[in-house]
C-alpha cells in the first residue's frame, strides 16, 4: 500500500477529469436538445456553410445519434470516476479506468475522423489533435511519472 | 510534472497554442475545400488574398502600427464594402498589394509564410500570460514548507535558484518546440500552401524567437516566487505583473500618451522585434531580453540569498 502525499500533478489530473467530464454531460445536453428540436429549426436564414452542417446533423440517423450519446456517456463516466480513483490513489479505479479512458477517446477520435463528414468535425484538422492532447498526455503520465503512485 | 505546474502548464500551452492555429488556418481550409468542391481546384490568388486579410489586421495591432480604434473601423469599413458587392471583395482588385505594407509587414506577411507569421504573433502576444502557470512556483512552495530546508543540506541556495530557473526555461523551450512542430507539419502536409523548407526555415526563428522571449517572463516569475512564501499569492502577483503592465500602458496612454512606455518596463515593448526582418533590431530584441533576464534574475536571487526560509 503507497501511503506517501499524494503529488500535486495526480490532484491537478482528477481535477481536470471532473471539468472535462461535466464539460462532456453538458454537451450531451446540447446534443440531446438539438435533436429534439431539429424539425423546429428554421434553415431559411442559415448560409450555405451553416446549412450543409445542418444537414449533415440531420442525416446523421437515431442508430449514430445513440451511438454517440452513449459514448459520451462512458467517456464521462470514465472521467469522473478515474478522477477519483486518482485522489484515492487507485490502482483499478485510477490507472486502469484512466488508461481505459484515454484508449477509448484516442480511438474514438481516430473513428470519428475517418466516418463523420468535414461538416460535422469528420477528417483529419488541428482541432482533432487539441481533443488528443488530454488522453495522450493521460496515457503517458499513468504509465510513467504516476505508475508507482496508484497502487492502492 | 509530478508537482502539476508543469502539467497545467503543458495542457494549457498545447491547447492555447493549437487552438490559435486553428483559428487562423480554419477560414483558409474552408475556402480551398470550397473552391475545391465548385472547380475541382484552388485559387491561390483568392487564398493569399484571404490570408492578408486574416493576418493584416493581427500584424497592425500587436506591431503598434495601428490602434485597435483604427483596426475596427477599417475592419467595419470592408465590411460594408463587402455587404454591398459580395464578389468585389475576393476580386484581384481589392487585394492588398506590396505597396500598401510597409517593410516590416511586408516581411511578415510577403516574403515569409504568412499563415505561420499571424500564429508566432498572436502567440508573442498570448504565450507571456500562460508562462507564469509553469514558472510561478520555483521555490515558494518549498519556502512555505519549509521543505528547502532539507535541501539545503546538501546543496546551496544558488543550486537551487538557478537549477530550478533552468528548468522551467529548459520545460518551456521543449513545449514550444513541440507546438511550433506540430502547426508547421500541419501546415506542410495538410494545407501545403507554403513550400517545405519555407516552412522549416521560418518555424525554426519563429522558435528560436518564442523560446528567448520566455526566458525573461519566467526570470520576473523566479523574482516573484523567491519573493513570497505562498504559490498562490506568486501565481496572483506574476498574473498581475505580467498582464497589469501591457493594461496599464495601453490604457494609460489613451489619457496620456507617455504612459505606453511602461511597456518597457517588461519586454512587452521589444518583443514583436525578435520577429523584425532587420539584424539591428532582432539583435537588439534579443539582448534586450538577455538583460531583462539578467536584472529579474539577479534581484530575485539577492532576495532569495538573504531572505530566512
Amino acid at each position: 500500500m503507497n501511503q506517501e502525499k499524494r503529488p500535486g500533478g495526480l490532484t491537478a489530473l482528477a481535477v481536470i477529469n471532473f471539468i472535462f467530464s461535466g464539460w462532456n454531460l453538458l454537451g450531451l445536453l446540447g446534443l440531446a436538445a438539438f435533436f429534439a428540436f431539429v424539425g423546429r429549426i428554421q434553415t431559411d436564414d442559415m448560409n450555405e456553410a451553416q446549412r450543409t452542417q445542418f444537414e449533415a446533423f440531420q442525416n446523421l440517423g437515431l442508430p449514430m445519434f445513440i451511438f454517440i450519446f452513449a459514448l459520451s456517456i462512458i467517456i464521462s463516466v470514465l472521467l469522473l470516476l478515474s478522477g477519483i480513483g486518482y485522489l484515492k490513489q487507485k490502482k483499478f479505479l485510477g490507472w486502469g479506468l484512466g488508461n481505459a479512458y484515454a484508449i477509448v477517446t484516442i480511438v474514438n477520435s481516430i473513428i470519428s475522423g475517418f466516418m463523420f463528414p468535414s461538416e460535422m468535425g469528420g477528417g483529419f484538422h488541428i482541432i482533432t489533435m487539441v481533443g488528443l492532447i488530454y488522453p495522450i498526455l493521460t496515457l503517458i503520465l499513468l504509465n510513467t511519472t504516476f505508475k508507482e503512485d496508484l497502487t492502492n | 510534472m509530478r508537482s502539476g505546474s508543469g502539467l497545467v502548464y503543458l495542457l494549457i500551452a498545447l491547447v492555447f497554442g493549437l487552438s490559435v492555429a486553428h483559428i487562423l488556418i480554419m477560414p483558409v481550409e474552408q475556402l480551398m475545400a470550397r473552391q475545391i468542391r465548385k472547380t475541382g481546384q484552388t485559387d491561390p490568388l483568392i487564398i493569399r488574398n484571404t490570408i492578408i486579410n486574416t493576418g493584416y489586421p493581427i500584424s497592425q495591432w500587436i506591431l503598434g502600427q495601428k490602434t485597435m480604434k483604427e483596426i475596427i473601423e477599417e475592419s467595419a469599413a470592408q465590411q460594408m464594402s463587402y455587404s454591398k458587392n459580395p464578389n468585389q471583395a475576393y476580386t484581384a482588385g481589392q487585394m492588398k498589394t506590396d505597396t500598401d505594407f510597409d517593410p516590416w509587414t511586408r516581411f511578415l506577411l510577403e516574403e515569409k509564410p504568412a499563415l505561420l507569421s499571424a500564429i508566432f504573433l498572436v502567440l508573442f502576444f498570448g504565450m507571456p500570460f500562460v508562462i507564469s502557470f509553469l514558472a510561478y512556483n520555483q521555490v515558494s512552495g518549498d519556502i512555505q514548507s519549509h521543505g528547502l530546508r532539507y535541501l539545503l543540506l546538501r546543496t546551496e541556495r544558488s543550486n537551487i535558484y538557478f537549477g530550478r530557473f533552468l528548468g522551467a526555461v529548459i520545460f518551456s523551450t521543449v513545449v514550444i518546440a513541440i507546438i511550433v512542430a506540430t502547426i508547421t507539419f500541419y501546415l506542410g502536409v495538410k494545407t501545403r500552401i507554403y513550400p517545405a523548407m519555407a516552412l522549416i526555415g521560418w518555424a525554426a526563428c519563429g522558435f528560436l524567437a518564442l523560446s528567448i522571449l520566455m526566458v525573461p517572463y519566467i526570470a520576473l516569475c523566479s523574482l516573484i516566487s523567491a519573493s513570497v512564501n505562498s504559490p498562490f499569492l506568486s501565481l496572483v502577483l506574476a498574473k498581475v505583473a505580467i498582464a497589469g503592465v501591457l493594461l496599464l500602458a495601453l490604457a494609460g496612454s489613451i489619457a496620456w500618451k507617455p504612459a505606453k512606455y511602461l511597456l518597457y518596463a517588461l519586454p512587452w515593448g521589444w518583443q514583436s522585434h525578435l520577429l523584425h526582418p532587420a539584424p539591428t533590431h532582432w539583435a537588439g530584441a534579443v539582448l534586450a531580453c538577455l538583460a531583462y533576464t539578467a536584472l529579474f534574475l539577479m534581484l530575485g536571487y539577492y532576495r532569495f540569498e538573504k531572505r530566512d526560509i
